[in-house]
């Protein structure tokens, strides 16, 4: 840490001597281990370098697949989609076989000129085994007619809220994040656009076109009306959760799904996630959805286009939609067959094609970077 | 004069000092210009454009919410730095003259509370600080009325996050001023007829202040850079730089306004410790000739 002085160093000497050594004790071990790391991969017969969420390089997924193709396969963890696609963009796509993340960012790969574009006729057994909707030809993940990637997760946007506290009905609309009873009530997630396009939504304005002044404007003042209204604007999702179990957060907006299925694993089964009604002709949900999408290196090697079908295989499919940290729903209709009745209530699979009807799909809007401008300057002036 | 002259020129010095200047200048000096660099570039969707303009530093220039961003980040640094100072200080003091025999033990807890991971400290205080937390219980059940303390998502919160995980640095570089002086001055002092309060404000403070200056250095330069306790404790109440830095290179993928902001930062970083020890070194010579 920054505490190293001379002055400290002799003060506490035989602690600071004591530490060194056990550092160093740290550092040579460090070093085995990564010999040995680096003597297995130099083993393995094929190596694959994989951008991804979370929950995507679970052992029980990667080591499998590892083993069958004797191939070592190195992660790079994104914690933002829109900062893994500046990475890729900035030069980093020479280096990485496929990506996993949010499905407008692997649909970005097209135009941004580094997209393996997926042969759906290679695919083809993957894509049968989708939900219809989302079959070949996927409007979401296509880039001139070509399919940037597969999807693998998904969810729905809306209101999550504790049935102990609330009726589910109350949040039939965005109202109550208006509305004074539930000043402090309220917990915004803090996670980029997510938080905003729901609330321009219920503004009136549809995100996901172009923009005038005026649009912008009435994004402005919904976002200062709701920050008014809340308590707290959370990044970590554990804390949200926290909140929302114990009462002191009403409703969580931004998160839907993805915050509330792995609580409803646990036995919070009072937590749910819906879609508000439609208002004034604008659907008021939002799908979202995680792809994964194989990266033109120049290698452009089999194994990864391999690794592509293993990931949405049913099997596989099954253990990404449960993990300790979020459980979501999967593509792949096969899978459904795989999930007890305990994890599909987790899942809110009844009400999965409900919210998917009233929902707009999340995709990347022409002027997210105004509306990011926006929460902003409103967040300084809270 | 000539000494010095010929020192520079001095091969085994030259060889001594060359590795930390290759180090500066390849891991501080380069990666500074090159986000100097990146702040007239632009981005375009996504992708960093190099187009050389001043577009990000009008931006910069005339949208007040950074400012307000910026101001409220050396507020909250200032006050941070007063209170670490205020606690840290008493702390030390009664570590050096007063707990002596039981040192080891406290700086083992002092080193302890180095040692522990931030992250976990501070969310830690989520426990304590919550409507329904530790702080809250322990206020009802000696008569306060229920849910009394409100700290968690305000910048009070916030504060206290930055205060406990800071205020361990003062503390130690206040103590090692402290046992480094001479216990005769201060016993000079007393044979002088000096109350204990005018001996230590005139003997102890001024002898303990290089420790108490680079400890509130310490505080303020990381105070500056608070990222942790503003997202965990603040709840969006007082979202700090950092923050907005962050936002600004991940949310919004907009490198070179990061960048900006970053330097704006350094700056005013900087320039607020250049103006600290200019009034440290203009109060000195006065002192001594009052004395």
């Amino acid at each position: 840490m920054k505490k190293g002085t001379a002055d400290i160093g002799n003060t506490f000497g035989s602690i600071g001597r004591r530490s060194v050594l056990k550092g160093m004790g740290g550092l040579g071990l460090a070093a085995v281990a990564g010999n040995f790391l680096a003597s297995r991969d130099a083993r393995a017969a094929e190596s694959l370098n994989y951008m991804c969420w979370e929950g995507y390089n679970a052992p029980s997924i990667l080591e499998p697949f590892q083993k069958q193709k004797d191939a070592s396969i190195s992660i790079d963890l994104i914690t933002d989609s829109a900062g893994g696609f500046a990475k890729l963009a900035a030069g980093a796509s020479r280096d990485f076989d496929l990506v996993s993340s949010d499905s407008p960012w692997i649909q970005r790969m097209g135009p941004a000129g580094f997209c393996r574009f997926i042969d759906e006729a290679d695919f083809a057994g993957q894509f049968a085994e989708f939900y219809p909707q989302f079959r070949a030809p996927f409007a979401p993940l296509a880039f001139e007619g070509k399919a940037t990637g597969l999807p693998t997760r998904w969810g729905w946007v809306g209101p999550t809220v504790n049935t102990k506290f609330d009726k589910l009905e109350t949040w039939s609309s965005y109202a109550p994040v208006f509305d004074s009873a539930y000043k402090d009530k309220i917990c915004l997630l803090d996670w980029g656009d997510w938080p905003i396009m729901p609330l321009a939504l219920y503004a009136g304005i549809n995100p996901y076109e172009e923009l005038d002044e005026a649009a912008l404007e009435e994004v402005r003042k919904v976002l200062r009306a709701a920050f008014k209204n809340t308590r707290a604007i959370v990044a970590d999702l554990a804390v949200a959760q926290k909140g929302l179990i114990d009462g002191s957060f009403r409703a969580l907006i931004g998160g839907g799904t993805y915050a509330t299925s792995a609580l409803r694993m646990k036995g919070h089964d009072y937590i749910q996630s819906i879609v508000p009604e439609p208002k004034n002709g604008l659907k008021q949900g939002i799908i979202w959805m995680e792809a994964t999408g194989l990266i033109d290196n120049g290698k452009n090697s089999q194994i990864a286009a391999d690794f592509l079908k293993y990931i949405v295989s049913p099997e596989v499919a099954k253990q990404l939609a449960i993990t300790e940290a979020t459980c979501n729903l999967v593509p792949n209709s096969k899978a459904e067959a795989l999930f007890s009745e305990e994890e599909k209530k987790a899942l809110q699979m009844d009400y999965m094609w409900t919210a998917w009807d009233n929902s707009q799909f999340h995709t990347v809007a022409p002027n997210i970077d105004d509306m990011l401008a926006i929460w902003q300057e409103e967040l300084a002036a809270r | 004069m000539q000494i010095e002259q010929k020192s520079w020129k001095d091969p085994v010095l030259i060889a001594m000092v060359a590795p930390l200047a290759i180090v500066m200048v390849v891991f501080f000096l380069i990666p500074l210009l090159m986000t100097a660099v990146l702040t007239f570039q632009t981005t375009q969707y996504y992708r960093l454009s190099w187009t050389w303009n001043l577009k990000i530093w009008t931006e910069v220039f005339s949208k007040p919410h950074y400012w307000t961003i910026m101001l409220r980040t050396v507020g909250m640094a200032v006050v941070c730095v007063l209170l670490c100072v205020l606690i840290a200080y008493p702390a030390a003091y009664a570590m050096a003259t007063r707990l002596k025999s039981y040192k080891t033990q406290i700086q083992i807890l002092i080193i302890f509370a180095f040692l522990t991971d931030a992250v976990l400290k501070t969310f830690g205080w989520i426990l304590i600080l919550d409507k329904n937390g530790v702080a809250n219980w322990l206020l009802m059940h000696i008569g306060f009325p229920p849910e009394m303390l409100n700290l968690l998502f305000s910048p009070a919160g916030t504060m206290i996050g930055m205060v406990y995980n800071l205020v361990t640095y003062p503390m130690f570089t206040i103590y090692l001023s402290l046992v480094r002086i001479d216990r005769d001055l201060v016993l000079a002092a007393y044979d002088a007829g000096a109350s204990r309060l005018r001996t230590f404000f005139e003997v102890t403070l001024p002898l303990s202040r290089p420790g108490l200056y680079s400890g509130a250095v310490l505080v303020f330069v990381l105070s500056l850079g608070a990222f942790l306790e503003p997202r965990v404790l603040g709840g969006g109440t007082s979202p700090l730089a950092s923050e907005l830095i962050r936002q600004s290179f991940e949310t919004r993928v907009n490198w070179p306004l990061g960048a900006a902001l970053t330097l704006v930062l350094i700056a005013i970083g900087a320039l607020t410790l250049a103006v600290s020890a200019a009034l440290t070194l203009r109060r000195r010579p006065n002192q001594r000739s009052a004395a």
